[in-house]
Order: structure tokens, then C-alpha cells, then sequence
């Protein structure tokens, strides 16, 4: 596979969560595509839909959920495949570093054990071979004393370690694509630079999804960027672009929240997703809405090279 | 109050100690059970420890004996009971929906059937011998390691580390095997013990209302046979005391045991200490 060919190409993805109160709207038509060995961050804030589209595309929501479109893979959609191509898919090919370090480790299995683990179900090496090769990736991941940490419990990593060992779990079967959720959360400055310094390290070629709610990050790791608020993609596009330049007006107010840029925050909150606004979903809280924003769903629109934002001020 | 460990170890001790004299009984043992070893309803001497019976049985001897059917009941319940209450609980906690539905229904009407009439009922119509009737105790006592291992399981199957062994490409036996089942281990070692203490007492009294297995003895048919042969009238306490002393034991010493090690495996109930 050729770079810039697309690994993964999200159509029209809607998630919903059936509750008590109506069907959650997580995710509402999400297009994306992430080409072979570039990183994609995917930023917005708590509740915008990021872990779901995340966990979507492995397949890993609750039974209930109401999942519609496609998730092409290599061109085979993965929301229609059986059961058993799907675990093989796992981890073998998509591997995921889930968002809290904390819980996303057995507390009663030695942490070289369940890298050992991962091995063995895809690698086929048993038994001392596939604890060497834990062994191996924990140094790869740059854990002091890998052979004897290989055989201490969760419990005895400090935060920083455990997310280094879950980066390490990720990649025990060399995934092609590798879907990170918020690795760099709850780390202090220091840890979370040397985090993010690895993650480019041994991801090089690697086609990545960055979860996350740091621009600071996002900026550091991808190349391009996608915002999502309320369940959509509203702008997507090469990173220095979005930044620099945003199209949308959530995108500015999210920039403009920022300490370096004077901290002011985006007045009210993300709206319902059970009854979103029926027009663009930011208009409630956008500085120059008009009229028809309240009724009209904008769609994405280019306002740039690979540059799209989902505004009626484009179109 | 003793200390921690010493409540545990002393209670293991006499567990342990209850185990060997009833794998030994034939060795310990000075007479055969069912035989007629001397006069009938003598009182303890040397020859006849704690003296005779009605029917001239040693009755220390049958004291001993009496060590395996009260060990058999209940250690064989507890293993039936706690390995159909896990295996039933984890698939149901981790599949949740119709299968956990399912189960559970069919708990809460077992449930509603009071646990030792039934068992009374079914030991009068089938009869059965010692270790049928431990399976039947154990299977009816298991229904409720059922519900609470279930539950545990409910939390561990959306905990963040079975998400990720699902992301890295696991089957669901697997997880359940490797991942669950450790989780909930400290709970079904304790919850054995428990089971255990109760299935022997509960042996007891169907040996004390007669729904024993004849071909075996046990302090509950023991303690029923002093009552009804003259025991209680005479005030001959060396027939009647021993075998109750010995459940109070043994059972205590489970009891003990059971708190002993849920209090080392739950970190709530632990002290803090510096």
C-alpha cells in the first residue's frame, strides 16, 4: 500500500444509544478518511463523540447500539463483518490504546503477562518466547528494568509506566492502525511530552487516530486535524491550516479558550444529543449565526486546499 | 481478641486437623462402627473411650467415622455449589441481556422455594446416599453464589481492561476464563468456606431428622439416636455431647476462617496500619 492511499474511510457513520429518554445521538454522519501511515487528530471536547467513533470503528459499543453506514477498512466494511474476521482484525491489524491507563489493566495479571498475551493470540509464540518478546516491548517503550517489571502487577506502575505499557500492548502485533485515546491524559507536563515524543517514535508509518482534547498535542503529533462537536465533524483539514486559519466559528472559540490566547471561553454548552438543535448544531452558542443556521444543517464545505468546515458562512 | 493471624491460623488448624482425622479413621479408630464391641450403653472407660450405645457401638469410633460424612457433605457441597454458582454467574454477568435474564428469572422462582424443606422433601422421595445427597445440596445452595458472583461479573465485563483484551482480538471464553475469573477468585474462596460450614450443619440435621444415609454414620444420626434410644433420659452426656461438640467445632472454625480471609481479601475491612 502506496502512503496517501486511504486505509480508512468512515461513511456516513451514525451511533445511537437507545436510552429511557430517547436514543442518544452520539455520532451523526461522520465522513473521515485516514490515509496509510499519517496521523489524524481528532480533537473536541468531553461528550463530542470522539471515544465513540473511536470504539465504532473496533466495534466495541455496547449490543444495543444503532450503528449505520460504513467503516471501510483496506475496502472491507467492518460493521457487516462476522464475528470471528472481526477479532482477527483486532489488535492484529487495529489495535487501540484505550483512555484511562488507570483501569485498562488486569489488576490481577503481571503486566508482561497480558503483552504476552496479545502476542500469543495473534503471533502464535507461546509460552518464554512471547515473554521475551513483552520483555522486548517494554523496553521499546522505554520502561527501566523491562525483564523484572515484566513480572510486577499494575499496581506498581506510576501512571506515566502504565500508559507506556498500554502503548506497548498496542503494539505487541505491529497493527497498521493504531487508534490512541487521549494517551496523554492526567500526565504532568514532563511525563506527557516524553509520552508524545515516543508515540511519534514508534508509530513512524503508522497510520494513527489521536483522540484527543489538546490542541497543544494534537498540533505536536498529526497532520491533519479534524474537530468534532456535538457528534459531527465541522472542520477538517492539514493542521497548520485549522490552526492558523480556523473556518469555523467553534473552531476560533476553541482556540481563543486557550491560556496563550486570552482564555475566553465559548458561551453556554454543548447542546442535548438526544434533541440537537435541528439547523447547525453550534448555532445556539455561535457569535454570527443567522437566520437560516437555526433550520438549514450545514454540510462541509471546502474552504481551503483539504480544508473543510461545516458552516453556512461558506456557502 | 486474638490477633488476625491467629484467628486465621488457629481456624485453619482445626479445619486441617478435622481433615486428617477423617482420612485417617480407620487407623484412628479403635473399633468398626457397626459392630457390637461390648455392653450395651456403657459409660466411657478405657477400652470404650466415650463409652456404648444402645446397640453396643464404640462411640468414639463412631465419632470419628462421623468426621467424613460431616468432611463429605460438606466440602463436596461447597465444590458443587461454588463451581456451578461461577460458571453460571460469569456467563451470565458477561453476557448480560436474554442470557442473564434468563438465568435470572429461573433463580427467583428457585428462590422462592424455601432451601431446606425442598431439600427434606426431594432426600425423602429419591433416598439417596451421602455424595447424591451433597450434589443436590450443592446445586439447590448454589443459587445464590449465583446472584452474587453475577453481579461482580456484571462490573468486570465493562471494565476497562475486558474492553481492551475484546480490542486486542480475544474470544469471549477466553476473557471470561483469564480475565474475569481471577477477578472474582477471592470471593469464591470465601464464599466455599461459608458454603461449606452450612452444608455441613445442614447434613447434620437431615442426619438428625432421620434422612440420613444409613449406610454411613454421621453426627446428626448420632445425635438423633441418643435422643430418641435414651441418651437424653439417662443423662448419658457421652453420647449426646461429643458429636454436637464436634459440629460447634468445626463449624465455628469455618465461621472464623471465612472472616479471617474476607477480611484480608476486602480492603474495607482492613485497619489502617502504618
Amino acid at each position: 500500500m502506496r502512503m496517501d492511499d486511504p486505509l480508512l474511510c468512515v461513511r456516513g457513520l451514525k451511533v445511537g444509544f437507545p436510552t429511557a429518554d430517547g436514543v442518544v445521538k452520539a455520532s451523526n454522519i461522520v465522513d473521515l478518511t485516514i490515509r496509510a501511515g499519517e496521523t489524524l487528530a481528532l480533537l473536541g471536547e468531553t461528550g463530542s463523540g470522539k471515544t465513540v467513533l473511536g470504539m465504532a470503528i473496533l466495534r466495541l459499543l455496547q449490543p444495543n447500539t444503532r450503528i449505520e453506514g460504513e467503516i471501510l477498512y483496506r475496502g472491507r466494511d467492518l460493521l457487516s463483518l462476522p464475528q470471528e474476521e472481526m477479532q482477527k482484525v483486532r489488535g492484529r491489524e487495529i489495535a487501540v490504546v484505550l483512555q484511562n491507563s488507570g483501569t485498562s489493566l488486569n489488576p490481577v495479571l503481571r503486566v508482561g503477562d497480558q503483552i504476552a498475551e496479545a502476542i500469543t493470540l495473534h503471533r502464535g509464540l507461546k509460552g518464554a518466547e512471547a515473554e521475551a518478546a513483552a520483555v522486548e516491548l517494554l523496553d521499546q517503550v522505554r520502561i527501566t528494568d523491562p525483564a523484572r517489571m515484566a513480572r510486577e502487577y499494575p499496581h506498581r506502575f506510576s501512571g506515566g509506566m502504565r500508559e507506556r505499557a498500554l502503548i506497548a500492548l498496542a503494539l505487541a502485533c505491529n497493527p497498521s492502525f493504531l487508534i490512541a485515546d487521549e494517551p496523554t491524559r492526567g500526565l504532568d507536563a514532563v511525563t506527557k511530552r516524553e509520552i508524545l515524543n515516543l508515540f511519534s517514535e514508534v508509530n513512524r508509518g503508522r497510520s494513527v487516530l489521536f483522540i484527543t482534547h489538546d490542541i497543544e498535542a494534537a498540533a505536536s503529533l498529526a497532520a491533519r486535524v479534524a474537530v468534532m462537536y456535538a457528534g459531527e465533524i465541522i472542520e477538517i483539514g492539514p493542521v497548520d491550516a485549522v490552526l492558523s486559519s480556523p473556518a469555523h466559528p467553534y473552531t476560533r472559540g476553541l482556540l481563543e479558550s486557550l491560556p496563550a490566547k486570552g482564555m475566553r471561553p465559548i458561551p453556554g454548552s454543548a447542546p442535548s444529543l438526544i434533541a440537537p438543535p435541528p439547523g447547525c448544531r453550534f448555532f445556539p452558542r455561535c457569535s454570527c449565526g443567522a437566520g437560516r443556521c437555526e433550520i438549514e444543517h450545514p454540510g462541509l464545505v471546502e474552504v481551503g486546499p483539504g480544508h473543510y468546515a461545516r458552516c453556512m458562512l461558506y456557502d | 481478641m486474638p490477633g488476625r493471624n491467629t484467628a486465621l491460623y488457629l481456624s485453619l488448624g482445626v479445619v486441617l486437623a478435622y481433615c486428617a482425622v477423617a482420612l485417617s479413621a480407620p487407623v484412628i479408630a479403635p473399633f468398626d462402627p457397626f459392630v457390637i464391641s461390648g455392653p450395651p450403653l456403657a459409660p466411657p472407660d478405657a477400652t470404650h473411650l466415650l463409652g456404648t450405645n444402645d446397640l453396643s457401638q464404640d462411640i468414639f469410633s463412631r465419632l470419628i467415622w462421623g468426621t467424613r460424612a460431616t468432611m463429605v457433605l460438606g466440602f463436596l457441597g461447597a465444590v458443587v455449589s461454588v463451581v456451578m454458582g461461577t460458571a453460571v454467574g460469569i456467563v451470565a454477568g458477561y453476557y448480560g441481556g436474554r442470557v442473564d435474564e434468563a438465568v435470572m428469572r429461573f433463580l427467583d422462582v428457585m428462590m422462592t422455594i424455601p432451601f431446606f424443606p425442598l431439600l427434606l422433601v426431594l432426600t425423602i422421595f429419591f433416598r439417596p446416599g451421602i455424595y447424591v445427597t451433597a450434589v443436590i445440596m450443592g446445586l439447590l445452595g448454589g443459587l445464590g453464589s449465583v446472584r452474587i458472583i453475577r453481579s461482580q461479573v456484571l462490573s468486570l465485563a465493562v471494565a476497562d481492561f475486558v474492553v481492551g483484551t475484546k480490542a486486542l482480538g480475544a474470544r469471549d471464553g477466553y476473557i471470561m476464563a483469564r480475565h474475569i475469573l481471577p477477578n472474582v477468585l477471592p470471593l469464591v474462596g470465601v464464599k466455599f468456606v461459608t458454603s461449606a460450614q452450612h452444608f455441613m450443619l445442614v447434613g447434620i440435621g437431615l442426619g438428625f431428622l432421620g434422612m440420613g444415609d444409613p449406610n454411613v454414620v454421621d453426627w446428626g444420626q448420632m445425635i438423633e439416636r441418643a435422643s430418641k434410644n435414651g441418651g437424653i433420659v439417662l443423662g448419658l452426656w457421652w453420647w449426646l455431647i461429643p458429636p454436637g461438640l464436634a459440629v460447634t467445632v468445626i463449624s465455628l472454625a469455618l465461621a472464623w476462617f471465612a472472616y479471617a480471609c474476607e477480611e484480608r481479601i476486602n480492603p474495607r475491612f482492613q485497619v489502617m496500619r502504618v
